[in-house]
Order: structure tokens, then C-alpha cells, then sequence
């Protein structure tokens, strides 16, 4: 055979260096799209206050040791104004991203391992496999995901018991994540089988098995990268829409009274009368910070969309 | 002539091969389709052999049963096609007995193709050094990085810079993803190689450039090819023997220069004649009247006589018997009986045979 005869090392070296030029070449064409930049950004500014609450604003303030007055209003000492307790409303912002995020995070995480799994399952077997695996999605896409969120989130606090800790987490966090990634995955797997079925015609996979790969490895190596943009791009709008629904259900009352979120605070804005009252800070903090979230990664998940399919990227 | 395979190749032979038995031998291989409870004699009774480092063309009109001979030899047919008879002895073992499993073993490994459209034939999303190595892994078991570097060794091989590697197959011109199709047919070193219309849908300058890394790999590797075309210059370049198909059937085989000089089935002749020669009346193509006829229900007797100018009562009820010429040539026609010297039975009239091209 032809071609230079490279030492072990030699490869080793030369394979890392095209990594990191593949690297620096996707940053840059993720950073030609200046909305995905933004949403970066912000997801960044979020994750900080995320990773280090404390550092920003100081410990999580609890109702017994406010540190201002009742709605007092936006000052110097508190920038974003004060809760009906007392309690500076950047303080509980800043303390809620943590879990907001969390939330969103690992509920799309469950979403789009179910929704891919059985969407690829279901395209590539066809037949009778698809008509099973399709019922149940069917079924599961028709349940109003509020409405069962609503229902299975107190049944599985009360299974558990209230106090019960999973790797940290208050079974009430626990809850709302299953309840929000076994009621949102169908759709995801319906997206993704349409594009199984149309990938799993085209001659490669013939090709492919002719070499020989099982079922297994066509499906990993051939349909799951040619439906990777489809699932990434799924991924941050079901993180998106998985923060509004633990926002939902935080507002209504079935979140975790003692963790700060968004939607719990935004509940207890609602139950003390905050907008009737004036207290504007203290509904539009938290507001403004869900929306600034899901913006972003919606930014994101548009910006990714382009980005990691090759054949979009070639005709820019 | 390269050293016969088994003492060329790095690998072993399969369980039960005979070194000394020839390449491959198809005897009698005959594979229908079942269609809305219809049969379609797509391959009905074809036998053709393939020596060590030859090149065999298979060639004829659409929907004659090329490809689905070839495909038949690994049993890659959709689920409606099924052999009924006949044998594929491939180092003397009959590949028609194995099991779906038993197969596998010769998938690739021993027969593998470079299939039409290359472009289709490759993964999108996938780097081409990664599908190269794809067999290597899967089927003789090397672990990634040893088969990425053979992917390389490939790809040098067929012309492509060992970097493009890094390439997805969108970012290579079409005669570059041929390529990469054949270094893929090549990756676990196979005894034949099917190239089923290798250089279609290519411009004529990536042809000739494809068809020329074809024969240089058959020079330097020794590799046995079987090459499926309609284009008859294409396997008067590239192949040692032509294989002439009609409707399912073996019309003509034979030393491509034998065959294509002396053409002696009336269909050779017409789809000889039908082709522009550059040093004939460009105006005067000649075509074949007709149409291949419906494999459902083929023609009684020779399958070609409807079409046929020299047809006679017999041509319409008997089956014309293979008959071997003394020059190598097989021919079934019933113009060329049992013992034939070559000359057709019947006079015929001097203006009604077309002149092959030279």
C-alpha cells in the first residue's frame, strides 16, 4: 500500500490536531450566527447565577430572616424591590435559576432519550413493531400534559413520601421532572420516526447491510447521526417548553414550596395580590428571567439546527 | 498474470474452500419475483464462470437480469425474489445451500460491490474515512483506529489524498465519491468484486479516469471483477469476457474481442449495431425493434424471436441449447446448432447483418 508511514504516536498526535481543528472550526461557524451568540450568553449569565447562587447575592434568604421590608419598592439595597415578606426579590431570582434550570435540563434529558429511542426503534423495524410503539405514543401524545401533570404529581410525592431525597433532590423536584419527560416525549418520537422511515430507505443502509452491520449498529451509526440535527434542535425547545411547564405547575401550587423557582415565586406573587398591589418587581423578575431563558435556548437551538447539519453548512 | 489468490491474499480462504477450484462458477442460477401473485423469470437458467483475476462484463438492455444475476450471487434481493435453482460455487463452496448467517462470512469479505450512485451509497453525516472503515471493522473484527488507518491506506490507494478522509461525502466531486466507493468494495481485501454500472451518471472525463483506476487495481492487486454496464465500450476497455443477457437468459459469451468482432447471436449483432460507431454513418443507428418482452409471460422457445429478423418455426417452441464454438464463444441460437463451425445454419441475406463496429 501506498502513503507515509506514520508512527503510533505520530497518528495519535495528528488525529488530536484535526479534533481540535473540527472544534475550532464548528465554534466558528456557530459564532457566524450572532442570535445563537446571544443565547449563549445568557444561558452562560444563567448558569453562573446556577453554579454559584451564594457568591452573587448571598445565602438564599428565608422567610424567618428578611432582609428588607414588605414589597418595599426597587432601591439601592434592593435592586429588584422586596417580596410580601420582606425578602429581596434578586436574592430568590437568582436562588431559583438552579433549580429552573435543573428541571428543564433533566426533564428534556428523559424526553429525548424516550422520544429518540422509540422514534428510531419504531422508523427503522416498521411494521409491527412501529404500529405498537406508534399506539403508545399515540396515546401518550393525546394526554394533555398539563392536566396529567397535575394528577401524577401529588400521586408520586405521596408514593414516595414527602420527605424522600433522591441524589439530593426533594421528591417534589422528582416529580415534576418524570411527570414533565413522560408527558412530552411523544411528540418527539413521532418527529423523529418520520425521519427514520425516509433515512432508513435511502441506499446507504442497504449498502450498510451488505457490510454486514446488525440492526443495532445501522441504527446508531447510520439513522441516529442523520437525524442528530432534528434531535438537537428538538432538544432545546423541549428544555424551553420543560421550564414553562415546571413554571406552570410551580404557579398553580404543585411545585416545591421549600426550593425557590421561578414559578414558586411567581406563585406567591399571585397568592399576596403583588400586581394588584403594584408590586410589579416582583412579578416581572421572575418573568423576565423565564423568558430570557427560553428565548435563549430556543436562540440556541436555531443556531445549533444550522450548525451541525454538514450539508446546510456547505452552502453558506 | 498476479499470483492465484489464495497464496496473494493476507487472509484465509473460508471453511471448505477448494484453492484449486475456479474463482467462481454460477451454474443454471435462475431468480424469480413473486408480484401480485405473478412470477417474473428475471433470471431463468444463467451459468457463466469467472477465472482468478478475469474480468467478466455482464451486459444488455434494461430489465434483462443483470443486476439481479449479480445480486443473486450474495442473495441481496428484495423480499419478493427468490432462487430457485441453480448453484454459486465460489472457491467450490455453494453459496446458494448457506444460511442467512453462513452468508455473512461471504458478504463483503469475499464478494463485495461498488454500487451505482455513489452518492446515495454513502452516509450524508458521516466522514468518508469512517464508512471505509466501517467493513474492516465490522467484518473482520480490526478495532477503530487500526481500521481508520487501513481507510487511509485505502483511500491513497484509489487516488484520494489520505486527509480527505476528514471529508463528508458532500464535499467530494462525484468521481472522488466513486472512488470512495471502490476503496470501500476493496477494504477487506475481497476475491471478486462486483461493480454494478460503476461509471454511470459520471462525466466522460471521470469515467475514463475511473475506469482507469479500475484496471490499474486490477493489474496491481489481481483483483476478479465483474463489471455491469449497457455501455459495450465500457467493457470492451475494462473486461477480458463479455456476458450477453436477453431477457433472463445467456445469449451470447465470449472473448470481449471475439465477441464484439464476430458477433453471432442476432440480438449481439443488433445491440453491437445499435451503438455509434466513429467510423460509421452517424446518420444510420440502427435500432432493435420492439421491446424486451414481459417476464411474466416470456415468449415460448428463444425468448429473442419476436424481435428477431432471422426467426424460425423452431426458434418460436425450442429452447436454443448452449452451444460452445470452437473459438470460445458460447452461443444460444438456434441459428448455431450442436457442433456448429460457427456459421450460421441458414443463408442469410449479406445486407440484413449489421457491420459490427471495428
Amino acid at each position: 500500500m501506498t502513503g507515509a508511514i506514520l508512527t503510533p504516536g505520530q497518528l495519535r498526535a495528528e488525529r488530536w490536531r484535526l479534533r481540535a481543528a473540527g472544534l475550532r472550526s464548528f465554534v466558528r461557524r456557530f459564532a457566524s450566527h450572532p442570535a445563537g451568540v446571544v443565547g449563549v450568553v445568557i444561558i452562560i449569565v444563567f448558569g453562573v447565577m446556577a453554579i454559584a447562587p451564594s457568591v452573587l447575592v448571598g445565602p438564599f434568604e428565608t422567610p424567618t430572616r428578611p432582609s428588607g421590608l414588605p414589597f418595599a419598592p426597587p432601591s439601592a439595597t434592593h435592586v429588584l424591590g422586596a417580596d410580601e415578606q420582606g425578602r429581596d426579590v434578586l436574592n430568590l431570582v437568582v436562588h431559583g435559576a438552579r433549580i429552573s434550570l435543573l428541571v428543564g435540563l433533566l426533564a428534556s434529558a428523559i424526553t429525548v432519550l424516550l422520544g429518540a429511542t422509540v422514534g428510531i426503534v419504531a422508523g427503522f423495524f416498521g411494521g409491527r413493531t412501529d404500529a405498537i410503539l406508534m399506539r403508545i405514543t399515540d396515546f401518550f401524545l393525546i394526554l394533555p400534559t398539563f392536566v396529567l401533570a397535575l394528577v401524577l404529581a401529588p400521586i408520586i410525592v405521596d408514593v414516595f413520601g414527602v420527605g424522600t431525597e433522591f441524589f439530593g433532590m426533594r421528591i417534589t423536584l422528582i416529580a415534576i421532572i418524570l411527570v414533565i419527560g413522560v408527558t412530552s416525549w411523544a411528540s418527539t418520537a413521532r418527529i423523529i420516526r418520520s425521519q427514520a422511515l425516509s433515512v432508513k430507505e435511502r441506499a446507504f443502509v442497504d449498502r450498510a447491510r451488505v457490510i454486514g452491520a446488525g440492526s443495532g449498529r445501522i441504527m446508531f451509526n447510520h439513522i441516529l447521526p442523520n437525524v442528530m440535527s432534528l434531535i438537537v434542535a428538538n432538544t432545546v425547545l423541549v428544555i424551553a417548553s420543560s421550564i414553562l411547564t415546571e413554571t406552570t405547575l410551580s404557579f398553580v401550587g404543585l411545585g416545591d414550596p421549600q426550593s425557590p423557582t421561578w414559578g414558586t415565586t411567581l406563585h406567591y406573587a399571585q397568592v399576596t395580590g403583588a400586581p394588584g398591589s403594584g408590586a410589579w418587581w416582583y412579578t416581572a423578575a421572575p418573568g423576565v428571567a423565564i423568558v430570557l431563558v427560553v428565548l435563549a435556548f430556543t436562540l440556541i437551538g436555531n443556531a445549533l439546527d444550522d450548525t451541525l447539519n454538514p450539508k446546510l453548512s456547505a452552502r453558506k | 498474470m498476479a499470483a492465484p489468490v489464495a497464496s496473494r491474499r493476507k487472509q484465509a480462504l473460508p471453511k471448505g474452500a477448494d484453492p484449486d477450484a475456479p474463482l467462481l462458477v454460477v451454474e443454471n442460477l435462475a431468480t424469480h419475483f413473486s408480484l401480485d401473485g405473478q412470477t417474473v423469470r428475471a433470471v431463468d437458467g444463467v451459468s457463466f464462470t469467472v477465472r482468478d483475476g478475469e474480468a467478466l462484463g455482464l451486459a444488455g438492455e434494461s430489465g434483462c437480469g443483470k443486476t439481479t444475476t449479480a445480486l443473486s450471487l450474495l442473495r441481496l434481493l428484495p423480499s419478493n425474489a427468490k432462487i430457485v435453482s441453480g448453484s454459486v460455487r465460489l472457491f467450490g463452496v455453494d453459496l446458494v445451500k448457506k444460511s442467512e448467517r453462513g452468508l455473512r462470512r461471504y458478504r463483503w469479505r469475499e464478494i463485495s460491490i461498488v454500487f451505482q450512485g455513489a452518492m446515495n451509497a454513502l452516509n450524508p453525516v458521516r466522514r468518508i474515512e469512517e464508512q471505509i472503515a466501517e467493513p474492516i471493522e465490522v467484518r473482520l473484527g480490526v478495532d477503530g483506529r487500526s481500521a481508520l488507518s487501513r481507510a487511509g491506506e485505502l483511500l491513497e490507494l484509489v487516488g484520494i489524498p489520505k486527509r480527505r478522509g476528514r471529508a463528508y461525502p458532500h464535499e467530494l466531486s462525484g468521481g472522488m465519491r466513486q472512488r470512495a466507493m471502490i476503496a470501500m468494495a476493496l477494504a477487506c481485501d475481497p476475491a471478486l468484486i462486483i461493480g454494478d454500472e460503476p461509471t454511470t451518471a459520471l462525466d466522460v472525463m471521470v469515467q475514463a479516469q475511473i475506469l482507469e483506476l479500475l484496471e490499474r487495481l486490477r493489474r496491481e492487486l489481481g483483483l476478479s471483477m465483474i463489471l455491469i454496464t449497457h455501455d459495450l465500450s465500457v467493457i470492451a476497455e475494462t473486461c477480458d469476457r463479455v456476458l450477453i443477457m436477453y431477457a433472463g437468459r445467456v445469449a451470447e459469451e465470449g472473448d470481449v474481442g471475439q465477441v464484439f468482432r464476430t458477433p453471432r447471436h442476432p440480438y449481439t449483432q443488433k445491440l453491437l449495431s445499435s451503438f455509434p460507431n466513429i467510423r460509421a454513418d452517424r446518420r444510420t443507428l440502427e435500432v432493435i425493434p420492439g421491446y424486451p418482452p414481459d417476464l411474466r409471460n416470456p415468449p415460448a422457445g428463444c425468448r429473442f424471436h419476436p424481435r428477431c429478423a432471422f426467426a424460425m418455426d423452431v426458434c418460436r417452441t425450442v429452447v436454443p441449447p448452449d452451444v460452445t464454438l470452437d473459438d470460445g464463444v458460447r452461443v444460444a441460437c438456434h441459428l448455431y446448432p450442436l457442433g456448429s463451425d460457427g456459421t450460421p445454419i441458414t443463408a442469410i441475406p449479406a445486407d440484413a447483418i449489421a457491420k459490427p463496429p471495428a
